[in-house]
Parts: structure tokens; sequence; C-alpha cells
């Protein structure tokens, strides 16, 4: 059978090119789209890692702080304990470089006389130098030979950095390769001085981490636990493992949510894939009944039918790895800008794909094509093959079989919603099962669908009232390009409507929220937030300046929740009630009533930080102090879109209580009435020229809020494109597969006296009708799918409200886009169909 | 004959199937073209029935004639019109015009009601009109399945499929049918009622019917038989 296989495939394969291309390219589409997400997905992480391994590989345990920083007073009870061979201090804090507002040093303040591992150049050895210059060099850096070479800087070049609004003039006094021990470390990592660091760029007196190594034999959980109960709750003992596991778990619901969505494409492509085996064997059961009539058995035949898709699956694989991998590349910056933006983690500076990923995308391509192969080939083993796959009675079956079907449709979504209302909701992934029981009932009611509006058209004409009631009778092949376009169009239409509720949502929120009129922070903030301090004659300047009002100094700390451990921001600020209008935009509390406790010593936190910590007004917020857990009162819940790692609205006053006094990072102007905003943010920036602060106006930062907003979603939307082209692809596959079937009846037509524009005409409307009702039952589905993003899968892993609302411009230029790409994917099928010619009907050919 | 009143003519027509990489000739087991310097005229009203073994070049022939397929050489006239010249827009408008057709597997579209199978020519006309309707009611009935209209038409019997593809033929009124082993899918006593049927209708309407057949029987009910035999025609 090997031999009758390996010497027909090729024939096969030149005789339907068409139908195996489209196969192809449905296999290598729902590939690559998850083999790009999931390269994304890992890579998310590594530049982060890459840094930490690359400052800290070389330890056993770090220290860091569940307090915004740690006192170096810390650093010689650590080197004291027992079972600590050596320990270093770092500091670590991101500096902008003057000029390029966007564009950020991580600068590692080292210790050069602990047993660090620091792959320093030459330079530092040579011409009289040693490794006391970083001590004895004003602004000594060493920064990576792969950021020298992209900015054009050799060793003894000076750059000017900005921490706050601090600026600093550093000198490269020597290259080090990170990525020697830390191939994916950041390129942007720069090492000086612990003390220089301090000094110039930070705070002296203050740590971010310190690395220990353990003696030989010392256990690290035990001597974790050691340290834990001898520096104090304040402090948090980590492995490197347990490090990249808290940044993995940032991102775990961004990260979740992309993997789910692409599996959609994945979904939608096993759909192509069937139609195009179910096309396969209907052209050929012909050969198939012979072969079992010659002595084949099933399995022999069954086996010919799934060795020819798994060798399409491979050849799908073949290409969807590299288009995978170019789909990355051409979307990672994007994702990059939301990691930063939005996570404040490292961008992803360069690309790698893991092993697993090379058999993930074998398991997807292959599997994906034996799944969809799979059903039409167990057909296939019944014993009347030619009965069984004569075209129409596979139609027959299914046009009888689709009541059944959309019962068993009805059945499962009570069964799931039963299931959602007497217990699901209270798991976290009850969104996902919803979504999923979504798209399985799609498919089902596709086929009642179709006849409910085809098969009893009026016709009187071989229009487009004909081509949609031969939709119904084909229903066994036009159902499923209807299912995979259904399922493709409720995943564009759900997220444009929850992408289109969030705009109108944080829309809202913007201007109940931005009610300043000019917001100063400084170049660094972006990425260094509390460690940007702004200085404070800068401050006294800024609030003192020509035409302000009133001012909102604000103080920004990272605070660590107990017992859960979850990072969060304090935004130490006395709100200016009366500047805001009276009101701040609250989930939960009256304004004015929110406003008076915090001032006395309670929090407002975000909406994010009550859900995911089960959070209520009454309950309190237990973080981490100094000195130990802090209770704050909660008097408020504020809407919040800005993160979804949560944060906490506090008074100056009590976060200098919790952690002493501290510096301003940011202010928010009020002018005075009359006063032009224009015009003073103009007079802010000649008044500050040099002073490396970013000044904006309120509709600057609302137009800038939007952008990162618009940026964060870019990638869903090559997700949704994506699978929209594997469906169209469906609709060209689909509508080849009626064109070979219906071979006599084309012929008839033109014995008949039908034109071949006539026939043109039937296909490209069938095509039309295809995309017609998979726009109407996606939007059904796709309201269905936005209400399961909106209040639940968001809900329950961002925290966020969004408020549905209906962007009808952008739905309806997506359906009209859809309408158009079934249109185009009707023309080479129609062309095709209007060709057969009359003579198909003659025996005597 | 006078061309004027002749539905169909054929002038020295001949067809060749050409056979890759033999000289572009394909030559039937004994040698012979498909159809060989055929020459004949069928009077407007006639019944003509052409009997030959199989791949004597029948089909071939009513190919020819109802516009489907071209000659090799030759000249096939419809009512004075050589078919070959208009192209394939005007043939394909004579086809839906002036022929209806017959054939030996009814060629129903099984997803179309016993109606809307008979409609078939008008819907590609684009006349699905009132009157049209009155029409097709009016066949059935004629052929005795009046109270099938609406039914599916995997529901009938062979000989009740063959009597609607004949309504189906005559809906347009056509100059010319062309029948295609009409009764070679059915047993003999159905095949004779519908032959009787289709000459009796096809007088009624007015068209000239070239039936092909392997029966001797049926092919005496014609006005003229003829023979084809290796791709040449022999008339009495």
């Amino acid at each position: 059978m090997t031999g009758y296989f390996l010497k027909t495939l090729w024939v096969h394969v030149r005789h339907g090119k068409t139908l195996y291309l489209l196969t192809l390219a449905g296999v290598a589409l729902g590939v690559a789209t998850v083999l790009c997400i999931q390269i994304i997905n890992r890579n998310a992480l590594s530049a982060f890692v890459g840094s930490v391994r690359a400052v800290s590989g070389h330890a056993d345990l770090m220290v860091v702080g569940r307090t915004p920083d740690l006192p170096e007073s810390l650093y010689p009870r650590v080197l004291a304990t027992p079972g600590v061979a050596a320990a270093w201090p770092l500091y670590r804090i991101d500096v902008s470089l003057t000029g390029r507002r966007d564009f950020f040093l991580e600068i590692a303040g080292v210790d050069f006389y602990a047993p660090l591992r620091l792959p320093l150049s030459a330079e530092l050895f040579t011409g009289g130098h040693s490794l006391s210059a970083p001590l004895t060099t004003p602004g000594w850096v060493a920064v990576t030979p792969a950021l020298a070479a992209d900015m054009g800087w050799q060793v003894g070049d000076s750059l000017r950095v900005s921490s706050g609004s601090r600026a600093a003039r550093l000198r490269i006094g020597a290259l080090v390769d990170f990525q020697r021990f830390a191939p994916l470390a950041t390129r942007k990592l720069a090492v000086m001085d612990i003390a220089q660091a301090q000094s110039l760029l930070g705070t002296p007196g203050r740590l971010q981490e310190i690395d220990v190594k353990l003696a030989a034999g010392v256990d690290p959980q035990a001597m974790s636990a050691r340290l834990a109960a001898r520096l104090g709750p304040a402090v948090q003992v980590l492995s490197p493992e347990q490090r990249r596991n808290e940044a993995a778990g940032l991102l775990a619901a961004f990260r979740l949510n992309l993997t789910a969505l692409s599996l959609i494409s994945l979904f939608v492509g096993v759909f192509l894939i069937y139609s195009s085996v179910q096309a396969a064997l209907v052209r050929r059961r012909g050969e198939f009944g012979l072969l079992r009539s010659l002595g084949a058995t099933t399995p022999q035949v069954v086996g010919i039918i799934l060795a020819e898709v798994v060798g399409l699956g491979i050849l799908g694989t073949a290409i969807g790895i590299p288009l995978g991998w170019w789909a990355a590349k051409q979307n990672v910056a994007v994702v990059s800008a939301t990691l930063t933006n939005i996570y404040l983690l490292e961008e992803i500076e360069r690309l790698r794909i893991p092993p697993l990923l090379y058999l993930l995308a074998v398991g997807i391509g292959v599997g994906g094509a034996f799944l969809g192969a799979l059903l039409p080939a167990l057909d296939i083993s019944r014993r009347d093959t030619r009965a069984l796959l004569a075209p129409f009675t596979l139609h027959e079956k299914t046009s009888r079989a689709a009541p059944h079907l959309a019962l068993a449709a009805v059945l499962l979504s009570a069964a799931a919603l039963g299931w959602f209302l007497l217990g699901g909701r209270a798991l976290r992934w009850s969104g996902f099962v919803l979504g999923f029981v979504l798209l399985i009932v799609l498919p089902l009611l596709t086929p009642l669908f179709i006849r409910l509006f085809c098969a009893r058209l009026p016709v009187h004409s071989l229009g487009f009232g004909y081509s949609l009631r031969n939709l119904s009778a084909r229903l066994q092949t036009s159902a499923f390009a209807l299912a995979s376009l259904a399922v493709a169009v409720s995943m564009l239409i759900g997220i444009t409507l929850l992408i289109g509720s969030f705009r109108a949502t944080l829309q809202t929120w913007i201007d109940q929220t931005i009610r300043a009129d000019v917001y100063v922070t400084s170049e660094s903030w972006a990425r260094a937030g509390g460690q940007a301090v702004l200085a404070p004659d800068i401050l006294q300047r800024l609030t003192s300046f020509p035409g302000v009002a009133a001012a909102e100094p604000v103080r920004i700390a990272r605070a660590t929740v107990y017992p859960s451990g979850r990072r969060i921001g304090l935004t130490g600020l006395a709100v200016n009630l009366a500047a805001r209008g009276g009101h701040i935009p609250l989930y939960r509390g009256e304004s004015a009533e929110v406003v008076r406790r915090i001032a006395a010593g309670a929090v407002s936190v975000s909406e994010p930080l009550a859900r995911k910590e089960h959070l209520a007004v009454g309950d309190s917020l237990a973080i981490y102090g100094p000195r130990g857990v802090v209770r704050l009162p909660i008097a408020g819940i504020s809407y919040d879109y800005s993160s979804e790692s949560g944060w906490a609205l506090i008074h100056p006053a009590t976060l200098e209580r919790i952690y002493g006094p501290g510096p301003v990072n940011s202010v928010t102007l009020y002018l005075k009435p009359g006063i032009g905003t224009g015009a003073t943010v103009d007079r802010l920036k000649a008044a500050f020229a040099g002073v490396p602060l970013v000044i904006r106006s309120n509709r600057q930062l609302r137009t800038e809020i939007l952008e990162i907003f618009d940026q964060t979603f870019a990638i869903t939307r090559i997700l949704q494109f994506m699978a929209l082209l594997i469906a169209i692809c469906g609709i060209s596959l689909t509508l080849i597969i009626l064109a070979r079937e219906r071979v006599a009846e084309l012929a008839l037509y033109r014995c008949l006296g039908a034109r071949r524009r006539q026939i043109f005409g039937v296909f490209l409307g069938e095509g039309i009708g295809l995309g017609l009702l998979g726009s109407l039952l996606g939007c059904m589905g796709g309201a269905g799918l936005a209400a399961i993003l909106i209040f639940l899968i968001n809900r329950a892993y961002f925290g966020w409200t969004i408020r549905p609302a209906w962007p009808g411009p952008e739905v309806l230029r997506e359906l009209l886009l859809i309408l158009l790409a079934a249109a185009v994917a009707s023309i080479y099928p129609a062309v095709r169909a209007s060709r057969t010619p009359a003579t198909e009907l003659s025996l005597e050919r | 004959m006078n061309p004027a009143i002749c539905a169909l003519e054929f002038q020295s027509v001949s067809k060749i199937y050409p056979q890759p990489g033999r000289n572009g000739r394909f030559a039937l087991p004994d040698g012979r073209y498909a159809l060989r310097d055929v020459s004949f005229a069928v009077p407007q009203g006639a019944t003509v029935a052409v009997v030959g073994r199989s791949g004597s070049g029948k089909s071939t022939l009513l190919n020819l004639a109802g516009g489907i397929d071209l000659p090799s050489s030759g000249r096939v006239l419809l009512d004075g019109e050589d078919l070959a010249l208009p192209g394939d827009r005007r043939r394909t408008l004579l086809r839906r015009e002036k022929i209806g057709f017959v054939f030996q597997f009814f060629h129903l579209l099984p997803h179309l009601s016993v109606a809307d199978n008979v409609a078939l020519p008008e819907w590609i006309a684009g006349r699905g009109t009132a009157n049209v309707r009155r029409r097709i009611a009016g066949l059935l009935e004629r052929v005795g399945l009046a109270d099938r209209l609406a039914d599916p038409v995997q529901k009938l019997s062979g000989g009740e499929m063959q009597r609607v593809a004949i309504c189906r033929a005559l809906l347009r009124q056509p100059r010319l049918l062309l029948a295609d082993e009409p009764t070679g899918s059915l047993d003999d006593e159905n095949g004779r009622l519908v032959m009787d049927l289709l000459l009796e209708l096809a007088r009624e309407e007015g068209s000239t019917l070239l039936f092909v057949t392997h029966s001797r029987e049926l092919s005496r009910l014609a006005d003229e038989i003829w023979q084809l035999q290796s791709g040449r025609l022999e008339r009495p």
C-alpha cells in the first residue's frame, strides 16, 4: 500500500493544486499565529530574566524589599549571617538619555570589589587604569558593546543622563559584555560604582537588592528562611527562579489572553483542514471504493488518508514556523511597548525560539491536520463507501441532522449557563469555559441557520437568491465554511466591541481624572517611577510659576500587599477636590467623604486591586512597612485603567508616616482662570530648559494615554486579521469544492443556455452569501464573546469595569471588509466554475 | 432541401478529438474520427431517430447539434444560422432560445422541487413570472404530475423524473429538441410510455425532435431512422 500511496500522491496533488495550497495555507497560518504569540510570550520576560541573570546570575539568593527600597544597614547583617559565603549590594535605577525621552539605561550600581562576575573589557586594565577607576573617576560607567555600537560610543566618550530632575554626565570607562553570561540580557544594562550611582542618580544609603552567595553545603531554602527571620518582614529572600516567577505573574493575564486568542485562529484552521479533506474524499470516493473492493482493509484506506494529511501537516508546519517567526519579529516592537509602558518590564530586544516551541509547532500543525481529517477518515471506514460518500447523500444527512445539531447547541448552552449560575462563576476561568462553549455552539448552529435563511427563498432567476438556496442544498460543505467564518467573525467583532467599549470607558475615565491643566514629570519617570525625583527647588519654582493657581505634588512608592505578596503602587497625593470639580471617579464611595478620610489616614484602592485582593470599603489594606505590617482603612475604591497590578491613593503624610520623608516625583498644576494652557506649557518649557522635565498639557497627556491604549491592543488586531484570513481561505476552498462537486450541474446550466457570467455570478453570490451569513452569525457570536470578555474574563484577570459601548462605524467597516474579502475570495472559484464546458454532460468524451 | 424550413442542417461535418502526442488526432478503435463528413437536414417539425452502437458518435452528433461543441470541419446550421460563427455568447443564447435537451440520466437538480426543476430554463433567462408558473403547471399536468409540483425530485421514480425533464426541455417552446437516450435508464414499459409522451408533446409544441437510441423498437416511432456507424451517417 505504501507504493500505491507514493505513486498516486503526486498525481492527486497535481490535480488538486488549489485545494492542497489552500489547506496548506490554513495549516501554515494556524501554526504561524500560535507560534508568533508563543514566541512573544516566551520572550516577554527574556530581557528581564537576562538582566537579572547578567548581574545576579552568580547569586544563590537575592534579598529584595517589600518596601520601596532597603536600608544599607541591612547589608552587614546579611554578611554576618552564618552560611553566607559572600554578599554584595546592588542599586538599580533607570535613567533617561538626555534628549531621548523614550530611551532608558538600566544602571546597576555594584561594588566592584565584591565577588561579582563582570565581563569587563580590557580597557579598564590598560593605560594605567585599574579597578579603582570606577570608584575614582566621576561618572564612570561601563556599557555593553552592543549599545556602544548602536550609539556610536567608544570608551572615553561622555553621555548625559537624567534621573528625575537631576542631570548627570557619565563617562564610558569600559565595555561590559553581559551577553556572554546572559545572551538575552538587555543591551541597555550599564554598570557603575554603587556609591556613584546612589549619589549622582539616586538616594545615598538605600539599596534595591543584596545578592548572596552561600557557603558550600548550605541549603538555599533553609538559608532563605533564616535570612527572612533575621532581617524582618520588610524584606523578601528569593531564589533567582522565584524572582523570575514573580515577574511572570505580572504578565500572566496578558499572556494567557493572547494565547487564548491565538488558539481561536488554530480552531478556524482545523475547520479549513476538515473541509479540504472532506472534499478530497468526496472526489476520490470511487478510488477508495475500488481499493476496498480489491481487498484493501479499512485501516489501509484510512492510513492512506491520514498519511496524506499528516504530510500536509508537516509541510504546513515547515512553512508556518518561519512565518510565525517573521510575524513575531514584525510585532515585537508593539508588544515591547506594552511591556515597558504598562508592566514596566524590559523591552524584548532579541527573539529566540526555545526548542519546546518547535515541538509545539509540529504538534499544532500535524495534530491539527490529523484532528481535522479524523472524522472524514473514520467516516470512510463504513462499509457502503460509495453510497456514503455520494455528495448529495452527505448533504442530505447534514440537512436532516441540522435540527439535532441545533438542539445540541441549545442544550450545551443551557448546561454551560446552568453550571455558571450554580457555582461556576466563582471560578476565575469560568469565562474561558463559556467562551469555549460559544465557539462550539456556533458551528453546531450553522446548518440550521443556513436552512432557515436560505432553503425557502423565492427564486425567479439565477440571482443572489439562487446562490443562497444553493448554500442550503450543500450543507455538508457550506456549513463548515460558514462555521469557520462565523468563529473568525465572532472573534473579530467580539474584540472590536471589547476594544471599543474599553476605549469609551477609558475616555470617560480620562475626562473625569485628567482634570489638571499641566502635568510635569521627569524624563526618567516613566521607567524609574518613585526613583525619579523632582528636586525641591524645581518643585518650588513650578508651584509658584506665574499663572498657577494650585498644585498637587505626587509621591510614588512601591509596596507589597500582606499576605499575598502582590506588588502595588502607592500614590501619595493630597487631592485638591475643588480643583478637580469636586469629584473623583469612584467605583465605591463618595468623593468628599473619601478625600476627607484619606487625609485622616485611610486609602482608596484601585478597582483591579480591590477585585484581586477581595477588598471592600471598610476593609483594610495591609502592606509591609519597614517595621512590620501596616493596615490602612479603605475609604473608597477608585476606577483606574493605568495598571492591572493595582495601586492605592494615600495621603503624603500617611506615606511619610510609613516610609519616612520622601521626595516628590511629579506634580500637576491647575492654572488660574483665563490663563492659556498652551502658552503656559511653552513658558514652562522655556523657563526649565536644560532641566530634564516632561511638561504636558492636559490634551497632550490624554492623547498619549490613548496612544498607549491603542498600542496595547495592536497585537490583538493582528490575531483578528489572521483568523479572518484563514476563514476567507475557507470560503475560497469551499467554493472550489462546490465547483468540483457540481460539474454536471454547471454543465447542465450551460446546456440550458446559461452564460458564463451567470455561472460566475452564482458562485460569486454564494461567496458573498457565506460572507453575509457569516457576518450575521458572527455578530451574534461576537456580542456573546464581547460580553464574556468584558464582564467575565476582563474582571477576573484584569479587574477593570468596562462599560459596553457600540463602536458602530468600526463594526460596520469591519463587516464591509468581510463582505469584500468574501467577494474577492470567490472570484477565482467563480471563474473556474464559469469555465465548465457543457460537454461535461456528454457520455462520449 | 430549402434551408428556410430546416430546423437543423449538417454540412460535411467532421469531429476529431485530438489525443496528445499522436499528431493531435485521436483515433477510435478502428481508426475513424468521432464523426466523419456527416451531412443532413432535418425539416421543422420532423422526428428523427439516430441509432448506432456505443462509440458510434451519437452523443457527439447531439453535442454539435446543440452548439455545445464545435465541429472540426463543416458547418452546423440551426434555423439557417451557423453555430460556429457567432461565438460562445450567441451560441449560448441560441441554445437558450431554440434548443431543449433531454438526457439519459435526467440531470435534474436534487435540491430543487419538481416545479423548480422545470422552471430552471426560465430562471436562466431571468423570467420567473406568473405566466411561466402557469405554463409549468400546464406541462406537468400534461405529463400526469400536476400533484407533484412541490415534491423533491428524489421522491420520483425514473419514469417520473424523465417526464419532468421533458417538461423542462419544452418549457420555452424550443425549435429543436435533442434527446440523448431518453429511455436508456428506464425499463421497457416506462421507456415506451416516456417515448410516446415525448413524441406527442414534441408534435403538439411544433418542435423538431432528434433523438438518439440504441433501441430499434423505439426508433421506429420516428419519421426517419438514421444509422451512425464509425462516425458516418447512413440514411435510408
